[in-house]
């Protein structure tokens, strides 16, 4: 099975693509004495196993036009930052780009999920030289970026683990302490944040 | 502790004060209960001693305008003996206990410790101000969202909400989060508050501090509708 048909083969380029814009975007910053945007940045292309059980999941006929039109995540890419400031600074860096259009936002940092989950997520629309689903080309491509501290990450990663144990004699206890530690990190995360500023007043 | 002594007889005030001091309390006395209520709006004590019969406004209307303002403080009344009414009306006021003249130093002394017991044992477990609620045992800020604080965050939040109606000044608040030995002046009091702004942010909150560096500071709600 090949949900991705033919356009399967240009995801991983333009994955490589979008990560080489942000990249990029870092080194401009960076040139001009600012300090780096982000700590560093991840992609992938979902694989076709997760894209049909999701597809399933949600109703969609199995093609290509499920994976790519209705999904919009077959593209991921991760910017994981040093500090809150830096997500909303990509945000609006992003969004200011030519080469991109952000079509979808949900800042869960500012509000974060019941669970803790804490993340700042964008869907966009990149053209591309290749054919799309809608056989146009330059073709438009979807991409999820999400953006996190590194605190917001690790915490991803372990409540990834939990969600994926089933043997787990007491998930509502794992899962308030997990939302206590959510709190905890946001607290130092706010708490970099705001010592970063006081040292700056000085400056 | 911090106490507002209102008593009007003034050898008996000399005597009291000595003894407080001597234990390490700090008082202020007033002589009327006019006095006694403009300090209670003005500043923050950890306890206030107010006689019934004074000049000017009686303990007991001093008690009952000092709770229409919403003051907690906890208020102990010294009555004389044989007026049983004195106690009930003084209670029903909004005082919290009575001694009854003439009382023991030893006495008056023991209850201020046990007072003192129960503020550090006994805080409230809650306390909601504008959209935030603060979750002292949990040292925990929710609104849209929640974060945890540090113990200290968690004390200054404190006494901002429970004495929003005022303006707090620097040797308030650190006497109140640090108590008195520690080493903190203005400059990491404003890092506190800092710290206590930015959460707020996250939080999405309507409530806010304002003043600058140097103080006074104090809590506003900024939300539209007032929960009240």
């Amino acid at each position: 099975m090949e949900i991705y048909g033919t356009y399967g083969k240009y995801l991983p380029e333009i994955k490589d693509e979008i990560m080489h814009k942000i990249d990029e975007l870092n080194h401009e910053i960076d040139g001009q004495g600012g300090r780096k945007l982000y700590e560093h940045l991840i992609g992938r292309v979902k694989c076709e196993d997760s894209m049909i059980e999701k597809c399933q999941r949600k109703g969609l006929a199995l093609t290509p036009k499920s994976a790519l039109g209705n999904c919009k995540d077959a593209i991921g890419i991760r910017v994981v930052c040093n500090f809150i400031d830096d997500i909303y600074k990509l945000v609006d860096l992003l969004k200011a780009q030519e080469w991109c259009r952000v079509i979808k936002e949900k800042d869960y940092v500012s509000k974060s999920k019941p669970n803790g989950y804490r993340s700042y997520h964008l869907i966009i629309k990149v053209s591309t030289p290749y054919p799309d689903i809608y056989e146009k080309k330059p073709g438009e491509y979807y991409a999820e970026i999400q953006l996190r501290t590194i605190a917001m990450d690790s915490w991803a990663s372990l409540e990834h683990e939990l969600k994926y144990k089933h043997n787990i004699k007491n998930p509502e206890q794992i899962g308030n302490e997990l939302k206590r530690c959510a709190d905890q990190l946001a607290s130092c995360d706010v708490q970099m944040q705001t010592i970063r500023q006081v040292i700056h007043e000085y400056d | 502790m911090r106490i507002l002594l209102a008593e009007d007889e003034k050898e008996l005030s000399r005597v009291l004060i000595a003894a407080m001091q001597s234990t390490g309390y700090e008082v202020v006395p007033v002589y009327n209960g006019l006095e006694a209520v403009k300090k209670a709006e003005a500043e923050v004590y950890d306890a206030m001693l107010f006689d019934v019969m004074m000049p000017v406004m009686t303990g007991i209307e001093a008690v009952q305008k000092i709770r229409a303002a919403g003051n907690q403080t906890y208020i102990i009344m010294l009555t004389a003996m044989a007026e049983v009414d004195d106690k009930v009306t003084g209670l029903d006021a909004g005082a919290d206990d009575y001694i009854t003249k003439p009382f023991s130093l030893k006495e008056l002394l023991a209850r201020l410790r046990s007072l003192e017991r129960r503020n550090e044992n006994y805080t409230e477990d809650t306390l909601d101000f504008g959209d935030i609620t603060l979750i002292t045992t949990e040292q925990r800020l929710e609104s849209y969202n929640s974060i945890s604080l540090s113990a200290e965050e968690t004390k200054l939040l404190n006494i901002l909400i429970l004495n929003s109606e005022k303006k707090l000044d620097n040797k308030t608040l650190i006497e109140h989060t640090w108590g008195k030995n520690e080493k903190i002046d203005s400059e990491m009091l404003w890092i506190y508050i800092s710290y206590l702004r930015q959460k707020l942010q996250s939080v999405n909150a309507h409530v806010g501090i304002c003043g600058n560096k140097g103080g006074p500071y104090q809590l506003i709600n900024n939300s539209k509708e007032d929960p009240k």
